[in-house]
């Protein structure tokens, strides 16, 4: 089964403070497994490790302990991990700068299939109109530059980006929190739409958790390189164990906390 | 108690290559001491440019008129240069979204708040010294005399945010301002500062204006509730009434759209079809009009809805809601 995991996965960094080195554990002896059309979300604030457990989870960050395994194989040398990212794509948090500002959406699109060799290139211009129009957004988009789509746009052609190699799973680094809360809504959409059809299973990043409770069946809260609490969603979200998830629920800004009539 | 801002038919256009293209349309509100205001609306709907426009720090191409924005008996949509340096940051003072592009970053935090200081007010560099030392503490800012000797670089966001707060502070104003101030935060590291703001409004008697997108921080600062789109006020009342109660078609599709510590896959968010008009393009018409549910056929294309009570204070700007009220709009 195409299973994504992370076993006891370490990370130190070595940081200069006044002229003295000291290690910093960015990520301390975490696990994570995200099974097939599973929606597993990744809580935490800035600096607890988020990032750098899922960016090692795609090898563009190297472990310093620990091992990432795909399908029951685990990933080790530079084919490996070649292999594993026609399967696992990672879709990152800021669609402007993610996006090659010279480089025409239909080019950025077919990008991946040249790379891996998987398409013919007759095929590759029809093969990337269907993957626009999957994502909701016009074939013609093809032909216009980055700076010609709007925040929203961008989000839904970087996951297209990301889903041209029909990966089985999706890795996705806070790709909402810079957008509008109406864009934000048909973003959120589109990713269950895609899990649905596609089955993919998703790693989804977030401070927001709000956006976690809505999209995840599962959720891990990590603070300081440490997975401090995980389950289900809804045991996590309305009976939290950890004081650490506690405080992080109770400083969520949220208006369904509103009754009717009461004072302000 | 009379309101020290009051904001009459208020409009911001820029120049565009085919005739002017309208930011701000027509808004007016008032605030009163003590009190808060957010404005609340997505990208483009209008709301950082009427903040700039109360600093008098709209970009020098745009155009401000109005019938008045009386603030304590003067009219600032008639000011002059010089006389905007007496009440941007002296009685009106602005806390920006990024603290580490507001703050200078070759200076320590101690001369940054001494030189605000002692542009405004005749005071020695030890009197601008301990009202640094003051401001900080009240914003929360730990250790003030040995840590303001820090440079921004030194300090994590929070406490950056802490010292453009003090910044805003140091000259006592009436009215601050502040435009996404905890957006760029942690969300502990937010709701601390939130907490912060409302304290210092209560504590000091200050007027607060508060702009974000995000309609649970909105219900988190309490006050009034400004709901703008595409330029245009839609909304407004006490921030309780308009978010349990919602009346505008558009205020109800962001509240839909928004999801909360109780949403589930169960009852799925619905976004807003379609997109923000570009600006210059919401013509005479209802700027929610091509996306609205409930559009009147041939008046919400060519008409804009004026104000139409939804309850004390509470207002709407819907054509539906004043031909059927509630149930036309649900």
């Amino acid at each position: 089964m195409s299973t994504l995991v992370a076993d006891r996965i370490v990370k130190t960094f070595t940081v200069n403070r006044g002229g003295a080195t000291r290690e910093l554990r960015a990520v301390n002896d975490v696990s994570l497994t995200v099974a097939p059309g599973e929606i597993v979300g990744l809580v935490g604030e800035s600096g607890c490790g988020k990032t750098t457990l899922s960016r090692i989870m795609i090898g563009i960050e190297t472990a310093t302990a620990g091992e990432v395994s795909y399908d029951g194989r685990p990933v080790k040398s530079r084919s490996d991990w070649r292999a594993l990212r026609r399967s696992v794509q990672y879709v990152f948090q800021d669609p402007f700068t993610a996006l090659c500002p010279t480089m025409r959406i239909g080019d950025a699109l077919a990008e991946p299939l040249a790379i891996h060799r998987i398409c013919p290139p007759a095929e590759r211009k029809a093969r990337v109109a269907r993957m626009l129009e999957m994502v909701g957004l016009h074939p013609d988009v093809a032909r216009r530059l980055p700076n010609q789509l709007s925040g929203g746009q961008r989000q839904r052609v970087n996951l297209a980006r990301a889903l041209m190699l029909e990966p089985k799973v999706l890795i996705c680094d806070e790709i909402v929190s810079g957008l509008d809360v109406s864009v934000q809504a048909q973003v959120l959409g589109l990713l269950l739409e895609l899990q649905e059809r596609l089955g993919l299973s998703l790693v989804f990043i977030s401070h927001d958790l709000r956006v976690v409770r809505y999209l995840c069946s599962r959720v891990l809260v990590m603070y300081m390189g440490e997975v401090v609490e995980q389950g289900a969603v809804e045991a996590v979200f309305d009976n939290p164990q950890h004081a650490y998830t506690r405080a992080l629920l109770a400083a969520i800004p949220d208006h369904s906390r509103l009754t009717a009539g009461a004072a302000n | 108690m009379a309101p020290v801002l009051s904001v009459e038919n208020v409009s911001v256009r820029f120049p565009g290559a085919r005739g002017d293209i309208t930011v701000v349309d027509d808004v007016s509100f008032t605030l009163e001491a003590g009190q808060s205001l957010v404005i609340a609306g997505e990208s483009g709907s209008g709301k950082s440019m009427i903040c700039q426009t109360l600093l008098g720090i709209a970009p020098g191409a745009a155009s401000v008129t109005g019938t008045r924005i009386d603030w304590k008996g003067r009219d600032l949509l008639r000011l002059r240069d010089h006389e905007w340096q007496a009440i941007r940051g002296a009685e009106i003072a602005m806390i920006f979204q990024d603290p580490t592009a507001a703050l200078n970053p070759l200076i320590t935090v101690e001369n940054q708040i001494v030189d605000a200081i002692r542009a405004h007010r005749n005071v020695s560099r030890a009197e601008a010294r301990a009202r640094a030392i003051e401001v900080l503490g009240l914003a929360g800012f730990p250790e003030p005399e040995h840590r303001m000797r820090s440079y921004p670089s030194e300090l994590s966001g929070g406490l950056r945010q802490r010292v453009a707060i003090a910044l805003a502070l140091s000259c006592s104003p009436s009215l601050i301002i502040a435009d996404e101030a905890t957006t760029n935060l942690d969300v502990s590291i937010q709701a601390q500062i939130v907490k912060l703001l409302r304290e210092l409004k209560d504590r000091l008697g200050l007027a607060l204006i508060f702009v974000t997108h995000d309609l649970g921080l909105a219900s988190d600062i309490g006050g009034d509730l400004l709901v703008m789109y595409a330029g245009c006020a839609v909304e407004r009342g006490p921030v309780n009434d308009v978010l349990t109660d919602p009346t505008h078609p558009y205020t109800r599709g962001l509240l839909r759209s928004a999801p909360t510590l109780k949403s589930s896959r169960a009852n799925p968010l619905r976004p807003i079809p379609g997109q923000m008009p570009k600006p210059g393009s919401v013509g005479a018409g209802s700027p929610f009009g091509s996306r609205c549910p409930v559009v009147v056929d041939g008046v919400c294309e060519v008409q804009r809805a004026g104000w139409t009570s939804a309850g004390p204070r509470h207002d709407v700007a819907c054509h539906r809601f004043a031909l059927e009220g509630r149930e036309g709009v649900r």
